[in-house]
């Protein structure tokens, strides 16, 4: 696999001195503390609302829609600060990353019309929902199933490990539009559901740390109108795969514990620990050669190109880097896991230790990872 | 990137996929090598690349060179190319002319320089016995040299490295320099730099045969009644190779790129130390893959974990940069976030 290799222009760099001299305003601030994982586990919607306001919501999308037509590289730039810097992101993250690509690729003029605007301003947050109880990783044995009706469609089922669905609005939603046939990937279509009617219950799933994170989502006869179909019905496992590449290949599959990392390095040159930090540059070295290959990634998604294969290869090195952090991190300080600490390397590792598990698990597991892959390569 | 790049490796991949057959990467355990393939690249000019056209070089950059130097390491050319080019292209960084005879270099352990006599020991020099020249780095007091000998009058133990590679330790003892030209620290680090970035790229490509090797045997291979390519244990070490070739591939062309344009600041030790990882899981999973087949000196793949083995422990290894990492974070007032993302602007050519 060959991967182009980006150097940022020099407008790309003032870019991110802007994207980091806002957030180090609101850290100083106080409007929000620093944390691992805060892509998945730091929902703030006021937060979020500033960061619409900057016009970093859907920054790559038409104007028409309330985008600014900013590249994938910009917005690559702006992701990265937001997890160096932890910054609370989570609550509208799906519907940048994922449902607004997805809209402006699938949907009707209608939902771009009615959805996209509100994303933007930060108003209209989206989770996704992909996998049922039981499922596991095999997403396409969707049981979730909707009738036609008059004017739309009465859907059943549940979907689960919904990650903030608990603060979303809506949630895409692949569902079984025809009978279950041979091939079980056909006949699936994706809806938008909205979360606050009639007949959703969200049941939050609680995370090792105890706090709310994803969520079982229950649909007992919900009716969904025929405006909010997406796409082609019984198209759904396609569009959902290209989803699946925007999903995979970002720097938030590097960077979830890289708040621990920084921390852990400023501490070690204080105490001129030179031993400590000739352990840490390995991570240093294994930082650079994975971003190398994200923003490789990002660029031929700009371009349009294949890359369901070089995405799932960043998941799967990305996440199990992230996880490496905190297992080398804690053999080189002196230093107790503490959710509730003051003292940021204990809170940082905790948090990253507690995260840790998840990492090569959501977004499809790394033994799933492995299979794509080895096919890729062997296909080739 | 330089417009020849393309034709030249064009016409290297030609030669090596010719004439580099196992047998022949074989001959060097017996103390010959191919002979016939240098004077090919030879007669090609190929020697001449990455030298100036003033100089009746054949123009192009470091970037092209290290284009090349991956194709020696992806076809294990039993050539002493890498040596001879890039002995010449460090004369060349100090406004010295290159030789046509063959030359090699050795610059981890400056000698000492009193006057014009040379003293002292280098090891592991790469092809030694068959250079005539030698360009290394000397010391005179706080001061450093980028010097030339002849090594027809050195002393030599003679010896190779983990693939039977050629390397001798050559001992000084009042050698007189044929030239010597004052060379900054800062010009010796971005020496220092070409040396390892030389390594990096000839490990890539080593690392990528080893790779493409594993993916091919496990398509023909079959065990159990079904090609081992099925096998989901088999699978995770495909995909961990793939992983790591790509990711090295990518980290590759970045310092090349960095290198050529003068703005390399530590991706050439972050690429030195990544590559540590990469080589041992690449080897390690290529000879799982290859099972018993794998580990005979009648299957090819030795010709290229050995090399593998062999070159990260040469020259300047990732023990060096690591040290050399470390300290500079410690004198650094930026933190790691900001040294990663800031992309310096400072010239590597001093």
């Amino acid at each position: 696999m060959n991967l182009p290799n980006v150097q940022f222009t020099e407008e790309q760099k003032q870019f991110r001195q802007e994207v980091r001299s806002f957030l180090k305003q609101h850290i100083e601030k106080g409007t929000f503390e620093t944390r691992c994982d805060s892509w998945l586990s730091g929902s703030d919607p006021s937060f979020s609302k500033l960061v619409a306001e900057q016009g970093w919501i859907g920054m790559t999308w038409p104007k028409q829609y309330g985008g600014s037509e900013r590249s994938t590289i910009d917005r690559y730039i702006l992701t990265e600060e937001f997890l160096a810097y932890g910054a609370p992101v989570a609550a509208h993250w799906f519907a940048d990353r994922q449902t607004g690509p997805l809209l402006l690729r699938f949907g009707t003029d209608y939902q771009k019309e009615f959805f996209l605007p509100k994303i933007v301003k930060g108003e209209c947050f989206f989770a996704i929902g992909l996998s049922e109880p039981n499922s596991g990783s095999d997403l396409a044995s969707v049981a979730t199933r909707a009738e036609k009706v008059e004017g739309g469609w009465i859907v059943n089922g549940a979907k689960t490990w919904s990650s903030n669905a608990h603060d979303a609005h809506y949630m895409v939603t692949l569902i079984r539009t025809e009978p279950l046939g041979e091939k079980k990937h056909e006949g699936l279509s994706q809806f938008i559901i909205d979360l606050k009617g009639e007949g959703v219950t969200i049941a939050p799933i609680r995370y090792l740390t105890g706090e709310p994170h994803f969520n079982d989502v229950y649909l007992d006869n919900v009716f969904v109108p025929d405006e909010m179909v997406v796409g082609t019905l019984g198209n759904g496992w396609k569009q959902g795969l290209a989803e699946l590449a925007f999903e995979r290949s970002g720097p938030e599959r590097i960077l979830s514990t890289f708040p621990l990392l920084n921390e852990v390095i400023e501490q070690l040159k204080i105490k001129r620990d030179l031993a400590g930090l000739e352990e840490a540059t390995k991570l240093v070295a294994e930082l650079w050669s994975l971003r190398n290959l994200s923003i490789g990634v990002a660029k031929v998604l700009e371009e349009g190109g294949e890359v369901a294969v070089p995405a799932a290869l960043v998941k799967s090195i990305g996440t199990k880097f992230e996880q490496k952090i905190p297992e080398i991190i804690r053999l080189l300080l002196d230093v107790y896991p503490n959710l509730q600490s003051d003292n940021r390397v204990e809170r940082y590792l905790a948090e990253s230790i507690l995260h840790a598990p998840g990492f090569t698990i959501r977004g499809g597991t790394s033994e799933v990872l492995y299979g794509i892959l080895a096919k890729g390569v062997i296909a080739q | 990137m330089s417009e020849i790049k393309e034709m030249v490796v064009e016409v290297v991949e030609k030669i090596f996929k010719d004439k580099v057959e196992k047998e022949t990467v074989d001959l060097l355990e017996e103390n010959k090598w191919a002979e016939d393939i240098w004077q090919l690249l030879l007669e090609n000019e190929l020697h001449h690349v990455a030298v100036s056209e003033e100089d009746g070089g054949a123009g192009g950059d470091i970037e092209d060179l290290l284009a090349l130097y991956e194709l020696v390491g992806k076809y294990a050319a039993p050539v002493p190319y890498v040596e001879h080019t890039l002995a010449n292209f460090l004369l060349q960084q100090v406004e010295l002319k290159g030789y046509e005879q063959l030359t090699t270099y050795s610059i981890t352990t400056p000698l000492q320089l009193k006057g014009d006599a040379l003293f002292g020991t280098l090891k592991h020099v790469g092809w030694a016995q068959y250079a005539k020249k030698l360009v290394t780095m000397a010391q005179e007091g706080s001061q450093q040299f980028i010097v030339v000998a002849d090594l027809q009058d050195a002393q030599l133990k003679n010896s190779t490295n983990l693939a039977a590679e050629p390397r001798s330790e050559v001992v000084f003892e009042n050698l007189k320099a044929l030239q010597k030209v004052p060379v900054s620290e800062k010009q010796y680090d971005v020496f220092k730099k070409f040396v390892t970035a030389a390594s990096v790229s000839k490990m890539g490509g080593a690392l990528t045969t080893a790779f493409q090797l594993s993916v091919q045997f496990s398509k023909e291979r079959e065990q159990f009644g079904r090609p081992i390519h099925r096998f989901q244990l088999v699978q995770q070490h495909l995909a961990s190779m793939a992983g790591e070739q790509t990711l090295m591939t990518v980290a590759v062309n970045n310092i090349r790129t960095l290198l050529a344009a003068g703005r390399e600041e530590r991706e050439v030790a972050y690429a030195r130390l990544r590559m540590d990882d990469a080589s041992r899981t690449v080897a390690t999973s290529a000879h799982q893959v290859h099972a018993a087949i794998g580990v005979t000196h009648e299957h090819r793949l030795h010709q290229y974990t050995r090399r593998l083995w062999a070159w990260r422990d040469e020259e300047f290894t990732a023990r060096y940069w690591k040290k050399q990492l470390a300290q500079q974070l410690l004198e650094t007032k930026i933190d790691l976030w900001e040294s990663i993302t800031d992309q310096a602007e400072t010239h590597v050519h001093a």
